[in-house]
């Protein structure tokens, strides 16, 4: 009996020989997930010319601030993959590694460019991080230095776009 | 007149099996407050007894609790006993008294019920009381947040779900409905008792998961001054990456308490100071606190208590880590944060036996509590508190099998904070509860509660909490209980009425004054059994149910962004909220063994628990599944050595939501925990001093966790302890 009991306290001591929390492998800022387009929802290619993941410090946004956002400095949003650059098009799914200034991004979501001129009218959001709510509410993501946010996941139906902030 | 006829009562206690004198025994005249303390020689000595026949209760640690009636004082007569009384397998405290609101032995209880003793305590060189919880078997603290057998998810203290009394009376704060561990005078304590379950049936709100007397210690009849002092000194945390200061951090403190008075009149002062300068970032605290306890014999069968204490406190806002990266620095927002407050409390107490069956007490407490947090130099949120409570209860004992309890209650608080406005709240309750044996094994006991409370202009709710128990002692060695009983806790103020847009995040907290009230039901079995003359087990199985449990949540609402603004703007918030249901299942185990003619014991506790969310029908948030805690103690001649291990399950399920919303970065991460504390103390009596000094390392193995989510648990610290009585 003694002799088990005195087993089983050394086992219990020796369980606690790993060390807990570490520190998260350093990393470069911002924040990455998958991008999920729900099938048959997809426009026809001629309304399809840009698709970007954004990301705003400012909310609520309205028409004036998108482009004043865009490219004031430092800017307070910004685009993934590049202003320049879009999201693959019709496909189910796509991942994505958004690495940002750190800030507090109080809006974060999918937004597509539905004709040729950029113009604030050919811009429409089309997917939100944000609540499961009707219309869903955004939820603010916070970058700071050293952390990289993932699981940010977005459920894109054309059809059913979030509220338009312009 | 003459002077009331009066004798002397006097005697020798000893071990029945060793026939050696038992130093320390209590020795109590039934119905009075005469008694006395065997000296080193076994002898205690009574005297000015009034003339009478007498019950005599002799009661010490590891012995069998002694009644003995018909002792009989004749008037000018010294009677003189010869006592023999039985060791007993280690034991908790021989003498329970918050199941049932009066003196117990630990067999007679149909509940749960663990026990903290001064020494322990000391042992383990606690500076507060919730670092004392931390090795109660199915007690598990989230920092200084106390759950019992997962009654408490994560609520940052306020509201809390485990009723805390100071010396039976209620001890949770006016305006937040919490429980300020700091202000209960540890150096003065001189045991805790831990009651599982619901308590509602004999002690109102709050005692939904359990209660918790602390009892202080009984001014001793010498004079005496005692000491205490300590250093502690944090080691360095696992990584270097997390070091936020090169400066060695040390956590210090002295308390001394003196003692004295008269026969009738016993008094007892004592006075701390502690700094502790953290292993974090802005977690620096400073701390006054004065304790003072004054005990009036007015005659044999009358006394007056008078308890007070004090603290005064400057505590830095470490809210959360800033990331798992620095989780020694706080949020930026919480860097410059500092929260003063001054809080204490007054109490008295007055008893009277107005026969050896019938006595009762009169309580009265009021709590004041004033706290305000800075950041930057501006001030953000100050709030005041005042709390009245008074308890008259009375005990009969009908007859040597019936005792009946009875009493009534009342309270007042007023909170008047920038954070939950000006409210005043009221509340009454009256209860009643019997103990009848029914046979000489067999003990049922039956009570019930009734409680109205009204909080501000809201209106009053009601509620009856009732309670039944059975104890079966088929032999000297098993105790069989069983019990249900009921609990509820009414919405704290700071619940209804907090609305803020905190000092430490941008998330905006809105009142909710339509909360409902809490409560719960407790089902147990268990066993308690001595094996042999060194081995104790205690088993019990659980069952509690819960319903509108109150938790803060995040829910999109339309709230005007402040309250002169006269728009409405919609967005995620934090309320508290009637959010769940849920039922708590489990097991609880103890075992103590003594080995080697006692210098070394063993104790093993483990309770499981099977926390489910039965709105979510999935498991409850924040709610460890095991805990575990293991102890030896080696004790040979001045030496005490003694190893302690407690192991938490990861936490399975937290409010994602929350983290997000705060936001807490990394504040999902957290890991099981698994810590060891080893600690030493020699004795230097036998040197000419009347000195104690101990050494303890906690967190031997310097492991890194979180009890609370975005908050690392300290580092490893080292602690010398000198204790001194003259």
């Amino acid at each position: 009996m003694m002799k088990r009991t005195s087993v089983l306290i050394i086992a219990v001591f020796f369980l606690s020989c790993d060390h807990g929390l570490a520190p998260p492998p350093s990393v470069e800022p911002g924040f990455g997930g998958t991008l999920y387009f729900e099938k048959g929802t997809w426009p026809s290619p001629d309304s399809l010319f840009d698709l970007w993941v954004f990301a705003s410090q400012v909310y609520p946004l309205d028409s004036s601030k998108v482009f004043q956002g865009l490219f004031s400095n430092p800017p307070t949003i910004y685009l993934y993959p590049a202003f320049d650059k879009s999201l693959p098009f019709f496909v189910d799914s796509v991942s994505y590694s958004f690495n940002v200034p750190i800030a507090t991004y109080k809006y974060i979501g999918i937004i597509q460019q539905f004709a040729t001129e950029i113009n604030i009218h050919n811009f429409r959001v089309v997917g939100l991080y944000g609540t499961n709510d009707t219309p869903p509410i955004p939820i603010p993501v916070i970058v700071n230095e050293g952390t990289f946010t993932p699981g940010i996941d977005f459920r894109v139906n054309f059809r059913k776009p979030p509220p338009q902030p312009f | 007149m003459g002077q009331p006829a009066r004798g002397t009562l006097k005697g020798t206690i000893k071990d029945t099996e060793t026939g050696q004198a038992v130093v320390g025994a209590n020795v109590t005249l039934q119905g009075t407050f005469l008694g006395a303390a065997t000296d080193a020689n076994g002898k205690f000595s009574i005297v000015r007894v009034p003339v009478g026949v007498y019950s005599l209760t002799i009661s010490m640690i590891g012995y069998e609790r002694l009644k003995m009636e018909g002792v009989k004082v004749a008037n000018d007569e010294v009677r003189s006993l010869e006592i023999l009384i039985h060791s007993v397998p280690i034991q908790s405290e021989p003498v329970i008294i918050t199941a049932n609101r009066r003196e117990q032995s630990f067999q007679e209880v149909p509940v749960s019920v663990s026990t903290v003793s001064a020494k322990m305590i000391a042992d383990r060189n606690n500076i507060t009381l919730d670092d004392a919880l931390r090795y109660v078997p199915g007690v598990n603290m989230m920092t200084d947040q106390v759950n019992i057998r997962g009654s408490t998810g994560y609520n940052r203290g306020v509201g809390s779900r485990v009723l805390v009394l100071l010396d039976g009376l209620p001890y949770i704060t006016g305006d937040t409905g919490e429980i300020n561990w700091e202000t209960i005078p540890m150096f003065e304590v001189e045991r805790i008792e831990v009651v599982k379950g619901a308590g509602s049936a004999l002690y109102g709100s709050s005692a939904l998961g359990g209660v918790i007397n602390v009892i202080t210690r009984e001014t001793p009849a010498e004079s005496e001054f005692r000491f205490r002092v300590f250093s502690g000194l944090y080691d360095k945390p696992r990584y270097p990456e997390w070091e936020w200061t090169t400066k060695p951090r040390f956590n210090s403190g002295i308390v001394g308490s003196y003692s004295g008075g008269t026969a009738s009149l016993k008094y007892l002062v004592s006075v701390g100071r502690t700094v502790d300068e953290s292993f974090r970032e802005n977690d620096t605290y400073q701390r006054w606190s004065l304790f003072a306890k004054a005990k009036y014999d007015l005659s044999s069968t009358q006394s007056l208590t008078i308890a007070g204490n004090y603290l005064y406190r400057t505590h830095g806002n470490f809210f959360w880590w800033k990331s798992l990266q620095e989780p020694t620095r706080p949020a930026e927002s919480q860097r410059d944060g500092l929260v003063t407050s001054d809080r204490g409390n007054i109490s008295v107490a007055y008893k009277e036996f107005i026969s050896d069956r019938f006595f009762y007490t009169l309580k009265g407490i009021y709590f004041g509590n004033f706290w305000r947090d800075d950041s930057a130099g501006r001030v953000n949120n100050v709030s005041t508190s005042h709390l009245f409570s008074v308890d008259l209860q009375a005990t009969y004992d009908a007859n040597t099998s019936n005792t009946l309890t009875f009493g009534i209650a009342g309270n007042y608080d007023r909170v008047d904070a920038n954070l939950f406005g000006t409210h005043p709240g009221v509340g009454a309750a009256i209860y009643a509860q019997d103990e009848v044996a029914v046979t000489g094994e067999i003990k049922l006991t039956a009570g019930l509660r009734f409680d109205w409370e009204r909080v501000s202009v809201l209106k009053g709710t009601a509620q009856l909490n009732p309670k039944i128990g059975l104890v079966y002692m088929p032999d000297k060695e098993t105790s069989i209980r069983a019990s249900v009983g009921s609990g509820f806790r009414y919405p704290a103020i700071g619940e209804l009425y907090i609305e803020s847009s905190t000092n430490v995040s941008a998330v905006v907290v809105l009142p909710n004054p339509d909360l409902k009230v809490e409560s719960s039901l407790s089902y147990e079995v268990g066993i308690n059994r001595s094996i042999g003359s060194m081995m104790v087990v205690d088993v019990a199985a659980f069952r509690n149910e819960f319903e509108n449990l109150i938790e803060p949540s995040v829910q999109i609402k339309r709230y005007h962004p402040n309250p002169s603004s006269s728009y409405e703007v919609e967005g995620p918030v934090i309320q508290f909220d009637n959010v769940t249901k849920a039922r708590i299942e489990g097991v609880e185990t103890d075992l103590r063994v003594e080995w080697w003619k006692k210098w070394f014991s063993t104790d093993i506790g483990y309770t499981y628990t099977w926390p489910w969310d039965v709105a979510d029908n999935q498991i409850l948030k924040f709610r460890p599944r095991h805990i575990l805690y293991a102890g030896g103690l080696v004790s040979w001649d001045r030496l005490r050595a003694s190893v302690d291990f407690r192991y938490l399950s990861r936490i399975e399920r937290i409010d994602e939501n929350l983290v997000r919303l705060a936001p807490i970065v990394d504040g999902d991460a957290r890991v099981a925990i698994k810590i060891v504390d080893v600690r030493a103390s020699y004795d230097l009596i036998d040197l000419g001093y009347p000195l104690r000094v101990g050494f303890n390392i906690n967190n031997l193995l310097n492991y890194s966790y979180v009890e609370l989510l975005g908050n690392m648990g300290p580092v490893r610290t080292y602690y010398l302890t000198v204790e001194g009585l003259f």
